[in-house]
């Protein structure tokens, strides 16, 4: 499936289908939508990313971050020591890098997605509890934000079910494309 | 605690400790940690649950704060804190059962996040006000039991869960058409305004109620293993080892039991006429065919499966003679039956952690190396074929003095000889794993499994708990007889349940 037509595409594709994704989940509300289309909107991007550079890659760019750092030199003031691991990890990122550089990856992991998820939908309906109203109870902000309309506790439910899809789907896909 | 918390901490903690352990999949030390804190705190809440209910008989709340008909309601009453609280003190047994006696594969791969997932399964369905929300959590807590059947992915185990899970999908396809043909019938799914409705002589679609009722007898009468349809569960409940299938031999089907007598004293009572015979003859079949099953076993896991479908023939002979004084021995049975099975399939585990086996006829002589478990096999297997003063004699007891009050003395006469040949079948257990010298070919000294001392005495203390539950129940069963009086009570006359459903006192 690594045809040059498809790799590039997705290159511009894949930032466009999250955005989408997210127009979903917001405008779930009053409107078709909803955490849990939007999810899996959101997770087309990257079965799309899978398909066309393979999982390694995929989970390369967007679910592992690598951090580098290095012991603090003698000369070094602190000050100096932060810009330069900072910058190490941001704009210089990889470039005068010296092979002694120490590294630590996180990494994303679709069960973690689908924890975090479970987590904040629960928790949205515990804060009626909270409020000494039966779980679940809503809770809306008076403002209404433009294009996104108001924000309440069932958005943070969506958002959360928006989450465990997107973790379910890639753990599926990771896990088949591994074969 | 206001009854909003109260009735939602049975969900909540299994789902938040299930979601620690999916944040610790790595490390299965903090796993088994967290989740023996959350099996105490859910016991701990089900126990305010219980004072609670025994109070106020009936609590509500309504999720999202939407008055009842409309929204989605828990609700409980004695039955289903009763049901809470076997589940409850089975899962801290099962729980310290396999900090020793499941292998660490298997508690790497998942075992504790599914048992407390199962367990808020079991919170939903006891605790569900709504009639598809009943048919969704059942369906939570079958697919926790389809995973941890399948969890190790042994030939046997796979085998086994095949054939759960393609009988449990067709079971679940009946109750899915019985959901919508009970929606298109009355336009409801709560189940107080349904039973309500019901009740109404003059509704147009009152003909029609038996047709739904059978959709949900088939469907559950699937998943609590009764007569024609049981045929899957001694195909399957062997397979898994024992820290898994303890917990689902002694849950899962009494769950489908319950939803079967709540059902059918709460919506399904227009054609009694006809459904009552209907279960005495199932349910007469149920224990007949269960225990002449075992009879016939060299296998102490599927001797013991084979028990539990016999079993199931009492818990539903009550719903079958539907008087308040079965109901009650229906309810008591269905707490003595989790309890007494599920330390039995436990036992089995403690000697098969030592002897490797299961089979009777290579097993042998526990007795000399084991004293102290034998007698407490003696005791729960006393238990279950109900010989005074044990727990199952009273259960026994209470159905057939009401099967003789109400004159189903066919029915009583099978249950008592059923009861004698699961006593034969006990001894037989007894004789051949206890009793009988170790055949000598078959596993010399040693090779006996090396288990350390501390290790067994951990494996003996589920066992111990359980078994202290079980005497207690049996040498004092007075508060749970009254319970589960005030429980039949409170299933036969529904004008508090829904009153208190459908009050809406609780909006604020």
């Amino acid at each position: 499936m690594k045809t040059i037509i498809l790799v590039t595409a997705i290159r511009y594709l894949t930032p466009l289908f999250l955005v989408f994704s997210i127009y979903i989940l917001f405008r779930g509300h009053n409107h078709p939508g909803g955490g849990f289309i939007g999810g899996l909107i959101g997770s087309i991007a990257f079965v799309f990313h899978v398909l066309a550079y393979g999982s390694a890659r995929t989970v390369n760019s967007y679910f592992q971050l690598t951090v580098y750092h290095q012991d603090r030199q003698q000369n070094n003031s602190p000050t100096q020591y932060m810009w330069d691991m900072v910058s190490a990890n941001t704009w210089n990122r990889l470039k005068n890098r010296t092979p002694d550089w120490r590294f630590h990856i996180f990494r994303v992991r679709p069960a973690y997605l689908m924890a975090a998820g479970l987590f904040l939908a629960t928790t949205s309906g515990v804060t009626g509890l909270l409020r000494g109203k039966p779980f679940m109870t809503g809770w809306w902000m008076e403002v209404k934000i433009p294009f996104i309309g108001s924000l309440g506790t069932p958005t943070l439910f969506d958002a959360g079910v928006y989450m465990l899809v997107m973790g379910m789907v890639l753990k599926l896909v990771f896990t088949m494309s591994k074969e | 605690m206001s009854s909003d918390l109260l009735l939602l901490l049975p969900l909540l903690i299994p789902l938040y400790g299930a979601l620690v352990c999916l944040m610790f999949w790595q490390q299965e030390q903090w796993q088994a940690v967290m989740v023996g804190l959350a099996q105490i705190a859910w016991m701990t809440t089900i126990v305010f649950l219980m004072q609670r209910v025994m109070a106020e008989e009936v609590l509500v709340t309504q999720i999202g704060n939407w008055p009842a008909p409309f929204g989605i309601t828990l609700v409980a009453d004695i039955f289903g804190a009763l049901m809470l609280l076997a589940a409850a003190v089975i899962g801290i047994a099962v729980y310290l059962f396999s900090l020793q006696g499941l292998d660490v594969t298997r508690r790497r791969f998942g075992y504790y996040p599914l048992l407390l997932l199962l367990q808020m399964g079991v919170s939903g369905v006891c605790l569900t006000g709504d009639l598809f929300n009943l048919f969704v959590w059942f369906e939570v807590l079958l697919i926790c039991c389809f995973a941890l059947l399948s969890l190790g992915g042994t030939k046997g185990q796979l085998e086994g869960t095949l054939k759960y899970v393609t009988i449990n999908f067709l079971a679940s396809g009946f109750l899915l058409a019985g959901v919508g043909v009970m929606y298109s019938l009355y336009g409801a799914l709560n189940l107080a305004e349904l039973a309500l409705m019901v009740r109404q002589p003059e509704h147009p679609n009152l003909p029609l109620l038996s047709m739904a009722s059978v959709f949900f007898l088939v469907g559950f009468g699937i998943k609590s293993a009764i007569f024609p349809l049981f045929f899957w569960l001694p195909a399957s409940y062997h397979s898994p080892p024992v820290a898994i299938s303890a917990l689902i031999a002694g849950l899962v089907t009494k769950v489908g039991i319950y939803t079967l007598i709540r059902l059918f004293t709460l919506i399904f009572i227009s054609d009694l006429g006809f459904m009552l015979p209907l279960l005495a003859i199932l349910s007469g079949f149920t224990m007949l065919i269960g225990v002449i099953g075992a009879a016939a076993q060299t296998d102490f896991k599927k001797i013991l499966s084979f028990h539990i479908i016999s079993q199931i023939g009492y818990m539903l002979m009550g719903l079958a003679i539907y008087t308040p004084l079965a109901i009650a021995g229906s309810v008591f049975f269905i707490v003595h039956n989790i309890l007494v099975k599920t330390n039995l399939f436990l036992i089995s585990g403690v000697v098969a952690q030592r002897y490797r086996t299961f089979s009777l006829k290579k097993l042998g002589g526990v007795y000399l190396h084991q004293p102290v478990l034998a007698l407490l096999f003696l005791l729960s297997a006393l238990s279950l074929a109900g010989t005074p003063p044990l727990s199952g004699f009273w259960g026994k007891l209470m159905l057939a003095k009401a099967g003789l009050e109400a004159g189903a003395y066919t029915l009583v006469g099978v249950s008592l000889c059923v009861s004698l040949i699961t006593l034969f079948s006990m001894t037989k257990i007894w004789n051949e794993v206890f009793w009988k010298p170790k055949p000598g070919n078959h596993i010399p000294d040693k090779d006996l499994a090396p288990v350390s001392l501390l290790r067994l005495r951990q494996l003996h203390l589920p066992v111990i708990l359980l078994l202290v539950v079980i005497l207690f129940i049996g040498v004092y069963a007075r508060p749970l007889v009254q319970l589960s009086v005030r429980a039949a009570n409170g299933l036969l006359h529904i004008e508090k349940y829904t009153e208190t459903v459908l009050s809406n006192k609780t909006l604020k």
